[in-house]
């Protein structure tokens, strides 16, 4: 269920010649015209800034009952009521706290854990990181999701705990990424040890290690917090979902549970998917297009429909 | 044959990772807060009865006791009894595992056509508009929860097209007369088609973008170049060697994505009330029937662990070049 | 003259590129007989690699091409890929950069090389596999290898296999591009009097791109220079050697190291010029030591300076009076 399953999204055909241009940064090339990030981190902003300013934005408050139960949209209720009577553009909003707060708190751990592991596992090497990655290698094999189902079950309930689950079962794909990079960023620490001596490890990781793994520790966080959202949203839906608090997967549940279907309330069914959706796939364009920025791939294709053009002569010789 | 040795290590690998995963489950359950018993709902359930009932279940001993009654009970094929209907596990949940493989089937089956169909046209035409939308309509799809597409076909297309959106069978028929056979069958698949097609179009996605990476970094290698030159036509390095090459990330990665598979078997029966062993974790989830969710829960584990150990070997059979 | 085997006529190749064109090769012509051995050398860019895919029509949809490319007479490059794919493997073949990637990895080296016989009709079946395993034996490798993978061969082994398959339907053009790098010495050794005992023995016409001189004085007869696109000297590699006539190729053959001295590299500084825009004057101008008067502001012809030896420089076209005095070519 996890996101950094998707390849790279990109399709350019490849300069024979490499580009004169300067290998862009990541958050340079977010920020200098990378059409799909930018998109992407616009959208992401769009929704944080709907969820902060949720008391603000809302129409009515999201537990009140203003209306008859699955009251058609009008022009004081753009999207209607839900199966309580509530408004449904509210509970839209205040849904987008709960699961963004989910999502990127989840992520967040998942990269703390992920993060210390992989960074711990690939500096030290040897014994530490034989068990390092054993460990990583079972939370790997077991499914994740029939256990996130089970743990949820068992613990549920609560907001901190489906954050905490999350973040147990999804950081491992971090640890690993970050490992290989530490590796290959190891080597150059080396040559830098032996100029500054003295420094202790905790000193040359925080100094060398961290500045060079961190672009890409970011992407994949991004990355991270789109698979959290989904899980969110899939735990949220078999019920196990803190029962306080009401995120877009519990909207999704709601509609099930609250027979929207039968009521004909698209306005119960459509809104909180899209929103999810949307937030998914910004997290994937924007952690998507850092992660290409710092391999890019140039690959040029060899077959095409399309053949090599034939020409005249230029009429100078030897020029164009 | 070729890595004997291979398949001996895999095999070990993965039975000692049924073993930790049947420890787990264990481990799990026994952690539940309180016990079992003391968060059973049930109209009758005094102290005395759930007092009882946990000597009966064997709940009232030394964990490490409790283990090895566990493993011997396993051993012998007994998953444990239901604390609601009081049957064994094993029979609640035989039936629904028969009901969802082949929707599971189906599924499959749809997702990787549609996905490989979507990434070799896409790869072929790079950066096109086809391209770009057949990309982004995948990645739509792959972003979109699996049960908020189920409720939207539900929605949109099954009632107004009239499809069945509840059960496996037509509760209507076999009460004035016996059904012949072919009534019963396209019953069955009446309702097994839309969840079935729901799952693989909340699948197909990620198949979709590896198949289309995976066919640009073929079509990118030295060897399609020296196929070019050769003289093969394009359709022919396609197939023999662009296809060939592509497909083993895609084998493997099915074998690989079971659990997301079954992931999202569990939410589509939610909505459609599709009774198979996704709806009977539910069940067993919404009951606190925690001896049938146990069950469910390793059978479900047990099987993404055999998938992956399948797809091990399938990617050593397919790609000359690993070795043991 | 009579018709060569290989005559090159005024090739040029752009590409498309997001920014706008770059000009890749401007003006390549050169002609190759049969047994003849050519080295195509440069620094990395010029050109060379993309010379040889044009002359069989491997390029990119990016591509557009103008001149002709001759075989045994025949304009192969006049429609365009539909003239050109036919003569594919068939007539003129070639040996990839890095053999390594050249194989299929999950396909057996033997049926690779089987593969272009039954599309061109040299020979099928059981016939198309005996003369694979007559291929094989022709470079080097026992017959019985056919039925192995790529990844089960050395990497000598494989290039071996890379020159055998390119000689699978008897084609009488060989382009090899950097056949040799990334082999050890030893190995190159190998490979040089492989593709030297074959080019007599065939009788060949071997374009041999690279960019390693010493390779190019052992083993061609005749040598092409290029820089920024376009041929800054051709002819017999010994002229190019004692008579250079191009102050490039000068620069360049005197930092080769002689086969029994030790290795010196003579970089020449600077940087070749982009060919994304149109160059004024001859390319290699400002890089050079001998530049004078027309060189920044007129384009240099290519004159021919003796028999099959041509240069692109004005210091060819000055009559008499050389500046720098006589052998301003630095013969040694």
């Amino acid at each position: 269920m996890t996101m950094e399953a998707i390849p790279p999204i990109g399709g350019e055909v490849a300069a024979p010649v490499a580009s004169n241009r300067a290998r862009r940064g990541p958050v340079r090339k977010l920020l200098t015209g990378d059409r799909q990030a930018l998109v992407g981190a616009v959208v992401l902003a769009l929704f944080v800034a709907i969820a902060i300013a949720a008391p603000l934005l809302s129409p009515y408050s999201p537990t009140a009952k203003v209306g008859a139960v699955y009251g058609r949209p009008s022009s004081a209720h753009w999207l209607g009521l839900d199966d309580g009577g509530i408004d449904m553009l509210t509970i839209l909003i205040w849904g987008a706290r709960v699961s963004l707060l989910v999502g990127f708190a989840a992520s967040f751990m998942a990269m703390l854990i992920g993060g210390t592991v992989g960074i711990l596992a690939g500096y030290m090497g040897g014994k530490t990181d034989t068990v390092l990655m054993r460990i990583t290698d079972y939370f790997l094999v077991i499914p994740d999701v029939p256990l996130m189902i089970v743990v949820a079950a068992i613990w549920g309930q609560s907001l901190f705990n489906i954050v905490v689950i999350i973040a147990v079962i999804y950081w491992t794909s971090t640890a690993r990424l970050l490992r290989a990079q530490v590796k290959s960023v190891r080597e150059q620490v080396y040559v830098k040890r032996a100029r500054s001596l003295g420094a202790g490890n905790a000193r040359l990781i925080i100094k060398h290690v961290l500045p060079q793994v961190t672009p890409l520790l970011i992407a994949n966080t991004v990355l991270t917090v789109a698979t959290a959202i989904f899980a969110e949203t899939y735990i949220a839906f078999l019920g196990l979902g803190d029962p306080s608090q009401v995120s877009w997967g519990k909207l999704i549940q709601n509609s099930l549970t609250g027979g929207a279907i039968f009521s004909d309330a698209w306005w119960a069914i459509v809104p909180p998917g899209i929103c999810v959706t949307l937030v998914i796939l910004a997290c994937t364009m924007v952690g998507q297009s850092m992660e290409d920025a710092m391999n890019p791939r140039l690959k040029v294709g060899h077959l095409s429909v399309h053949r090599f053009r034939l020409r005249a002569l230029p009429r100078e010789p030897g020029g164009t | 044959m070729r890595g004997a040795d291979y398949l001996i290590k895999r095999t070990g690998a993965a039975l000692l990772t049924v073993f930790v995963a049947i420890t787990l489950n264990f481990i799990l359950f026994r952690a539940v807060p309180g016990n079992a018993i003391t968060a059973l709902r049930c109209l009758h359930c005094t102290k005395q009865f759930k007092a009882a009932l946990e000597k009966e279940l064997g709940l009232d001993k030394p964990m490490l006791q409790q283990y090895t009654i566990y493993l011997g009970n396993l051993a012998q094929g007994d998953l444990g009894t239901s604390l609601v209907d009081r049957r064994p596990v094993w029979q609640n949940l035989k039936t629904p595992i028969l009901n969802t493989l082949p929707m599971l089937a189906v599924a499959t089956i749809v997702s990787v056509v549609i996905g490989v169909a979507a990434g070799v046209m896409s790869a072929w035409r790079r950066g096109t508009r086809v391209d770009r939308i057949n990309t982004w309509t995948a990645l739509s799809f792959y972003a979109m929860p699996t049960q908020w597409i189920g409720l939207m076909i539900v929605f949109y297309v099954a009632l107004r097209f009239g499809f069945p959106v509840a059960g496996i069978r037509d509760p209507a028929l076999g009460i004035l007369e016996e059904p012949s056979t072919w009534t019963v069958i396209n019953d069955r698949i009446r309702h097994l088609i839309l969840p079935a097609l729901t799952l693989g179009i909340g699948l197909y996605g990620e198949y979709a973008l590896i198949v289309r990476s995976s066919m640009l970094e073929t079509l990118g290698e030295d060897y399609v170049l020296t196929a070019r030159a050769k003289g093969l036509k394009n359709l022919r390095i396609v197939y023999r060697h662009g296809l060939r090459n592509a497909m083993l990330p895609l084998v493997t990665l099915i074998a690989l994505s079971f659990g997301y598979i079954l992931a999202g078997a569990i939410v589509i029966e939610e909505v459609f009330s599709y009774p198979g062993i996704g709806l009977a974790t539910i069940d067993a989830i919404d009951r606190r029937d925690y001896p049938v969710l146990q069950g469910a829960f390793l059978l479900l584990t047990l099987t993404v662990i055999f998938f992956n150990f399948v797809a091990d070997l399938l990617y050593f059979k397919l790609d000359p070049r690993v070795t043991a | 003259m009579p018709e060569s085997t290989l005559q090159i006529e005024d090739l040029h190749v752009w590409f498309e590129l997001d920014g706008g064109e770059l000009h890749a090769v401007q003006g390549v012509s050169f002609a190759l007989e049969r047994g003849e051995r050519m080295g195509l050398v440069g620094e990395s860019g010029c050109g060379k690699t993309t010379t040889i895919l044009a002359m069989m029509g491997l390029l990119p949809a990016n591509a557009s091409v103008a001149g002709s490319v001759f075989l045994n007479g025949e304009d192969i490059l006049k429609d365009g890929e539909r003239s050109v794919a036919p003569h594919r493997w068939k007539d003129i073949a070639m040996v990839f950069q890095g053999a390594m990637n050249a194989f299929n990895p999950v396909k057996r080296v033997g049926d690779q090389i089987a593969e272009p016989m039954e599309l061109h009709g040299t020979a099928r079946g059981r016939a198309a596999k005996d003369r694979v395993g007559d291929l094989l034996e022709l470079v080097g490798i026992p017959g019985s290898r056919a039925d192995r993978f790529p990844h089960e061969f050395s990497g000598g082994m494989r290039q071996r296999a890379a020159i055998a398959m390119s000689l699978a339907c008897g084609p009488k053009v060989l382009l090899a591009d950097e056949p040799t790098t990334a082999l050890d010495v030893m190995v190159q050794a190998q490979i040089l009097e492989l593709l030297t005992g074959l080019t007599d023995e065939l009788g060949l016409a071997l374009v041999f791109v690279t960019h390693d001189l010493p390779v190019v004085a052992q083993t061609c007869g005749r040598a092409a220079v290029m820089y920024a696109g376009r041929i800054a000297e051709e002819g017999a590699t010994a002229d190019l050697y004692h008579d250079a006539r191009h102050p490039y190729t000068r620069l360049l053959f005197s930092a080769t190291p002689d086969l029994h001295g030790k290795e010196k590299i003579i970089s020449i500084p600077g940087a070749p010029p982009r060919l994304d825009r149109a160059i004024t004057g001859c390319p290699f101008q400002p890089r050079c030591d001998r530049a004078f008067a027309p060189c920044p502001t007129i384009a240099p012809r290519t004159v021919s300076v003796a028999e099959r030896h041509v240069a692109a420089c004005h210091l060819n076209e000055v009559p008499a009076e050389r500046l720098g005095g006589a052998g301003a070519t630095g013969a040694r």
